[in-house]
């Protein structure tokens, strides 16, 4: 209720400032507060790190951040309603990394090439678990068995695209002969509690979804998709067993803010400022640790250039995989 | 056992969890009874702004909002035929007929009793036997949802009113309407026809708006001459008799909200749907007939469905896995306030179990006592003249589809499906089976399509999963004797095997 009140008093506001809207100058912003859209729904990863930044940011900016769920169409939803939005700074997208594959999937002819990365706040590791009860001790095994019981052996997923699908993808491109019945769920939630019920037999997880369940040994960990052993983790990194991974790592799913491209520079400078400032808070990165994530903190061409990369590596494993609805080189993707 | 009684007590004896968790429950409440606030919502905006807080003080204030909100839709439900949340649909359809008998008050009494003897029921179930009900949670695997979805849909049946056939087909079409939108298994756009507005699908819950609000509103302006019903409002707690009589359904209903609610894959709206079908099915002689005002129709509903919120925390305290939406929100509470939510936190966090459950008792306590203050003055809200209800119905409907997602497309949803749903009702189709398609069409769908791609596509391999572990041979059994009920074979049956009733 206070939500909608304060909501309705902010869409009051908003009216009145509209006749000066245009004009507003720089130096004024924010003016009033700021309206911050979240591509997923409540409970999810998104939303957790977006509303543990919130409160840092509003510090920065000395204004409220009201924050609003726009779930669907993996947050095509979401970001098309802040595209629709004025360019004044005061809308702001967060997002996760699907965007930059909406071009691809054909779901949008948006992607974060239409906006600004205030920051790029945080990314996730994938670790590759198995059923705590798997013959498997490494990812050596995982190989060992796949290759030679092919499609027998049953992955978690979470749909075309998704986390597990990706380092599929990776995994079938580095080892000839990779092949496994992938089964779909609805986020990485449910399919790793499908994991721990032995309903699936293996899957790539983000390291902070994963982490607490390795901990307790109610499944278990075979490597980290990383060049490096993650802190609190004792699985070894994949690159030790397939050197091939190198060329796609770091890859993970991230968590940033953005605003429309055609937004003001002079505005864009100060929202970056508090957004930059906010990710590299003790507080958001203690968050960080706790939630699993790597705190990342780049904006503008650092942000870009990571994206872009990303983008590269995802589309063309996609592609080479036969999930990609549109070519990545018709895009103008360049591959790596 | 002195520690753990310990827990229990911190926010009993500690004056300001108290009040946060009062203020909670009676938030939550209202929250709960404006459809379209969902208590999720409310539980999210609160981690912002419970941030700098202590963690125990936002835990408390959390778990007030739940409780208090899963009970509140049964209070718009009773009074203007809206379900303030899809846990309580099923609650509409034997309490808005109570309304309309001027039995508003009474219907009210009863289902804040049976709601507050259901969280009961879920509190004891998540204090003793939490480790175990969340292992064999888990064994559920994607063909028993289905199968518990098949279950549900069987619900049909009661729900069609006067033609069976009629109800079939608002079934299907419920199913169809979910599957507009991005399948996220395959990423695939189904029933978008290129439009990107369609591609977040339709919710259920602007169906749900629009074909209980709105429809009714509409269907109700036949009638603008009929006298205004007086409600009687002398006698609205329920007498210890009624409490009594209704007990075994109530101790039933709330069992199967507990275990459907410490499912990680369903919540309280499907509890309330399978204990309202429940009810009709074991109770021989109702009060009245099923959807006609039947107090049995809303005593298993609302009991289920706050049962379901202490099986929604067994799951989420044991293994750290949400037992539904709400749970799933408090889990990321509990990591921005520093704390790891997975299978350790009972031992990271060895007090969190037994506050929580401290907690949700007092919250238990608040909805009994707010829930049962202010009856005869909410019961007066349905003798209001329709002049003046029906806009507010229609206004209410419209805030309330604006507020599922914050997207005008839902809105233009609820006032579609409330014309169409208007249409249907003229033609004597009912509504109900339509919601229930379009909540558990998705649940069927998408557990079956699971378990065939796990048996690589193959149909035998499919009907061995179907025997494959004793819980799956009971939703079976379960839905083959369902079926077979209703078939001239069961009386001969019946006969074969010495089942007397």
């Amino acid at each position: 209720m206070t939500l909608n009140r304060r909501r309705l008093f902010v869409s009051f506001a908003a009216c009145a400032l509209l006749p000066m809207a245009p004009g507003a100058r720089a130096q004024d912003f924010p003016a009033r507060p700021l309206q911050g859209t979240i591509q997923w729904g409540a409970g999810g990863s998104t939303d957790a790190v977006t509303r543990a930044v919130a409160p840092i940011v509003e510090e920065k900016l000395g204004q409220k951040l009201v924050l609003t769920n726009r779930p669907g169409g993996t947050g095509v939803i979401g970001l098309q309603y802040v595209h629709s939005q004025r360019a004044d700074g005061y809308n702001i997208l967060f997002g996760a990394e699907n965007p930059m594959l909406y071009g691809v999937l054909g779901l949008s002819e948006l992607s974060y090439d239409d906006f600004y990365p205030l920051v790029l706040l945080a990314r996730g590791t994938p670790v590759l678990v198995a059923r705590k009860d798997a013959p498997w001790a490494d990812a050596k095994d995982l190989i060992a068995h796949v290759t030679s019981h092919p499609d027998s052996v049953k992955m978690g997923a979470t749909g075309v695209g998704g986390l597990p699908f990706v380092v599929h993808a990776m995994l079938a491109a580095e080892v000839p002969g990779f092949k496994v019945t992938q089964v779909p769920f609805d986020g990485d939630g449910p399919a790793l509690t499908a994991l721990e019920g032995g309903h699936v037999d293996f899957m790539a997880a983000v390291w902070g979804a994963a982490r607490e369940r390795i901990r307790a040994g109610r499944i278990k960990a075979l490597a980290a998709i990383a060049t490096e052993k993650i802190e609190g983790l004792d699985a070894a990194p994949i690159t030790e067993t397939l050197p091939g991974f190198t060329k796609y790592l770091p890859w993970g799913p991230f968590f940033g803010a953005f605003v429309k491209k055609e937004t003001p520079q002079p505005i864009i400078a100060k929202l970056e400022k508090a957004f930059v400032e906010a990710a590299n808070d003790p507080r958001f990165k203690e968050f960080c640790a706790n939630f699993g994530v790597v705190p990342m903190g780049i904006s503008g061409k650092a942000a870009i250039d990571f994206m872009n990369r990303w983008r590269s590596v995802t589309a063309w494993l996609l592609a080479d995989a036969g999930a990609a609805k549109v070519d990545p080189a018709k895009l103008g993707i360049p591959r790596i | 056992m002195e520690t753990a009684l310990g827990y229990f007590l911190i926010s009993w004896t500690d004056p300001r969890l108290l009040v946060l968790i009062a203020v909670g429950t009676f938030a939550g409440i209202y929250v709960g009874a404006i459809p379209g606030l969902s208590v999720t919502m409310a539980v999210s905006i609160l981690i912002s702004f419970t941030y700098a807080w202590d963690t125990n003080e936002a835990l408390a204030l959390m778990v007030g909002i739940y409780m208090g909100g899963v009970y509140g839709g049964a209070r718009t439900a009773i009074l203007l035929n809206i379900p303030g949340a899809p846990a309580a649909i099923a609650t509409a359809l034997d309490g808005y007929p109570l309304a309309k008998l001027g039995e508003a008050g009474k219907a009210i009494g009863i289902t804040t009793v049976a709601s507050f003897f259901g969280g009961f029921v879920g509190i004891l179930a998540l204090a003793i036997g939490a480790p175990l009900v969340a292992e064999i949670a888990l064994l559920f695997a994607p063909r028993d949802y289905m199968l518990l979805g098949i279950m549900g849909l069987l619900l049909v049946a009661s729900l069609s009113g006067e033609s069976l056939l009629k109800g079939i087909i608002a079934g299907a079409l419920g199913i169809l309407i979910s599957m507009v939108g991005l399948d996220t298994m395959s990423a695939q756009p189904r029933l978008t026809f290129g439009s990107s507005a369609l591609l977040g699908g339709v919710s259920y819950v602007a169906v749900m708006i629009g074909m209980f609000g709105i429809a009714e509103a509409l269907v109700q302006l036949h009638g603008l001459s009929a006298p205004v019903i007086r409600q009687k409002v002398d006698r609205v707690l329920p007498s210890l008799a009624t409490v009594l009589r209704y007990l075994p359904l109530s101790l039933r209903a709330s069992a199967l909200g507990v275990w459907i609610g410490a499912l990680p894959g369903a919540g309280g709206d499907i509890a309330a749907l399978m204990a309202y079908d429940h009810a009709k099915r074991s109770v021989k002689n109702p009060s009245r007939p099923f959807g006609k005002g039947a107090y049995e129709g809303l005593v298993a509903p609302e009991a289920a469905n706050n049962a379901a919120v202490g099986g929604a925390f067994i799951p989420m305290l044991t293994l750290g896995i949400p037992g539904d939406a709400v749970t799933a929100v408090i889990i990321a509470a509990l990591f921005i306030h520093g704390l790891r939510p997975g299978p350790n936190l009972m031992v990271d966090t060895p007090h969190l179990f037994w506050f929580t459950v401290g907690n949700l008792t007092l919250a238990n306590i608040f909805l009994l006592i707010f829930g049962l203050t202010g009856i005869r003055l909410f019961a007066k809200i349905v003798e209001v003249p329709k002049a003046v209800l029906l806009p507010i119905v229609i206004v209410l409907s419209v805030v309330g589809a604006y507020a599922i997602n914050n997207n005008i497309t839902d809105v233009y949803w609820a006032v579609g499906f409330g014309i169409f749903g208007y249409f249907l009702r003229v033609y004597g189709y009912q509504l109900g089976p339509v919601v229930l398609g379009v909540i558990l069409g998705p649940i069927v769908e998408s557990n079956f399509r699971r378990t065939m791609i796990a048996v690589r596509e193959s149909w035998i391999g499919f009907a061995l999963e179907l025997v494959s572990h004793p819980i799956t041979l009971i939703l079976l059994l379960g839905i083959i004797i369902s079926l077979l009920r209703g078939t001239p074979l069961w009386p001969q049956l019946r006969a074969r095997f010495g089942l007397r009733s």
